[in-house]
């Protein structure tokens, strides 16, 4: 029955799905995976790097975008959006302008939430415009409000938004997902580099080619956005491969 | 057809009660231009099972020439990665024929100089065991060429004391289920067996209402209408290009019967699916 209802997205089929929206999240699993975590003191962003042409600049192929940074205050929002790249480019750039709108009308930055009710907005109006088709993308975006409260939220091509302690997007999504259910625990996000660590163990459950295709960002309370460089990543890698050998090798011990 | 103000497409109803009748005498005068277009485009899809080294058709079908008591099909490029890696290079496998056809999903319009990465259907048997038969099918073959295919493999009257496993790939959006897609844990693996299939297999069954569809369907009736046991195990994944972890879901197979004693050295066979995935990663820009 599918096929009669889904030609047009302001068609709602008997059973009330909006087959167009649907179809849009199945163009967001076919973007590389993104995880998102929230930390007590840190909000780590991690996406896997899909390997660029050899004639490609490399500079121009950024995954993880801050939507506001303001240097002075040390505030940013960061946000990585997954599906169609094109419509990413659209989406944010018209992010970007309402934040400083925001900034000139109000003289304040916007929070996380204030930025992501405005995407998820006008991600909505485009499921119930006649003659558009939705936005093929989902979105985390991380940031510390005013009050220093670390958030993560994540959008979808519906236009809900909800707020997470930890998040996977993009291919695969489900069995980072479930990783982090296991893993996300008070201790894990208690220190900074247990958090990165969290999220590259994360990342590293589906990337096909280990640490060199992973990019990661992190914003720590009261201090500008980092992105890590590769070899800083690769430090982080070793280092895990070498908690989880010590792991195995305690365990075999311990049976013997 | 038409659509609606609403952009629902249905079915306009005709009220020219003598459409058909008009259209069926227009058929029936057939030039003898007609008939030559045809035959030229019968010829052109004609499925053909060459030798390996003369390169020249085989008169007889494959499975009659050669006996055969075990044989693995892979459709698709994620089997056919999965057979590559586990099962190819645990053994000394020998090239025996291939079949080479054209239809319009066929990416290469040159059917004469068969590569081998454009191989199309390609035999091998084991070296050690002239009797294990293995088939890597990465081509589309369509609906008209699946019987001349199955004839040219298997002829028209198989033996019945071969077992048959056939590996294929599917979308997860086709398989029909009450729960969301979203919730289900792809990729998965699902069998569907023929009636002459004693043994277990290693993963749930189809449900109903799935279905199983082109080459690998054939073959499975095929084999359930000459009473040949076969299993086809189907990966439902939301990754249809080559990827690692649909490859890796079939992995619970490597512990069945159809594949015991095939494979050697599930470690380094990974390494090598590692390194079939990166030489074959065709970066697209559309998707971030």
């Amino acid at each position: 029955m599918a096929s009669r209802y889904d030609r047009a997205i302001t068609v709602f089929s008997p059973d009330g799905h909006l087959f167009q929206v649907e179809y849009a999240q199945e163009a967001v699993k076919k973007g590389s995976t993104a995880v998102g975590i929230r930390g007590t003191n840190i909000v780590v962003l991690g996406v896997e790097k899909k390997s660029v042409a050899k004639l490609q600049d490399e500079r121009t192929v950024r995954k993880i975008c801050a939507l506001d940074d303001h240097v002075c205050m040390a505030f940013a929002v960061l946000t990585i959006f997954v599906g169609l790249t094109a419509d990413a480019r659209v989406v944010i750039n018209r992010a970007c302008v309402e934040c400083q709108s925001h900034k000139l009308t109000v003289e304040d930055p916007v929070t996380v939430e204030y930025i992501t009710r405005f995407i998820a907005t006008l991600k909505q109006k485009y499921t119930q415009s006649n003659g558009r088709r939705p936005f093929g993308i989902s979105a985390l975006i991380v940031g510390f409000d005013d009050d220093g409260i670390s958030r993560l939220y994540q959008t979808d091509p519906s236009g809900t938004y909800h707020a997470w302690k930890a998040n996977a997007i993009g291919r695969s999504a489900k069995t980072v997902r479930e990783f982090l259910e296991k893993n996300y625990t008070e201790d894990a996000i208690a220190s900074d580099s247990e958090a990165i660590k969290l999220a590259i163990k994360a990342l590293l459950e589906v990337v096909q080619s280990g640490g060199k295709n992973i990019e990661l960002a992190i914003i720590r309370r009261n201090q500008p956005l980092k992105m890590f460089s590769a070899k800083e990543v690769e430090l982080y890698v070793t280092e895990i491969e070498k908690e989880k050998e010590e792991a195995e090798k305690k365990k075999s011990k311990k049976s013997v | 057809m038409a659509a609606t103000f609403f952009g629902e497409v249905v079915k306009a109803p005709c009220r020219a009660g003598t459409e058909d009748e008009e259209e069926e005498e227009e058929g029936r005068r057939e030039t003898p231009e007609d008939r030559e277009v045809r035959q030229q485009l019968a010829r052109k899809r004609e499925v053909r099972l060459l030798r390996r080294q003369t390169k020249t058709s085989l008169e007889v079908s494959l499975l009659e020439k050669y006996p055969c008591s075990k044989f693995i099909i892979a459709i698709g490029n994620n089997a056919v990665a999965f057979l590559s890696s586990f099962v190819m290079n645990s053994g000394v496998w020998e090239e025996v024929g291939c079949a080479k056809l054209w239809n319009e999903w066929c990416r290469t319009t040159d059917t004469t100089h068969l590569s081998s990465t454009e191989a199309f259907c390609v035999f091998y048997h084991l070296k050690s065991n002239p009797l294990v038969f293995l088939c890597q099918c990465s081509c589309y073959v369509a609906e008209d060429q699946q019987y001349q295919w199955l004839e040219k493999v298997f002829g028209s009257c198989p033996r019945k004391n071969m077992q048959i496993t056939i590996l294929t790939c599917r979308h997860v959006t086709d398989y029909k289920t009450s729960e969301s897609t979203g919730s289900l844990p792809s990729p998965f693996l699902r069998a569907l067996k023929t009636q002459n299939f004693k043994d277990s297999a290693c993963c749930p069954l189809l449900e109903q209402p799935n279905i199983v569809h082109d080459l690998p369907a054939a073959v499975l009736s095929y084999c359930q209408v000459w009473k040949i046991p076969a299993i086809l195990y189907l990966c439902y994944t939301d990754v249809m290009k080559l990827d690692l972890i649909t490859v890796e879901a079939f992995k619970p197979i490597l512990s069945t019967r159809s594949l015991k004693g095939l494979v050697k050295n599930i470690p380094q066979s990974t390494e090598i699916l590692k390194k079939l995935m990166t030489t074959n990663e065709i970066q697209s820009n559309i998707y971030t």
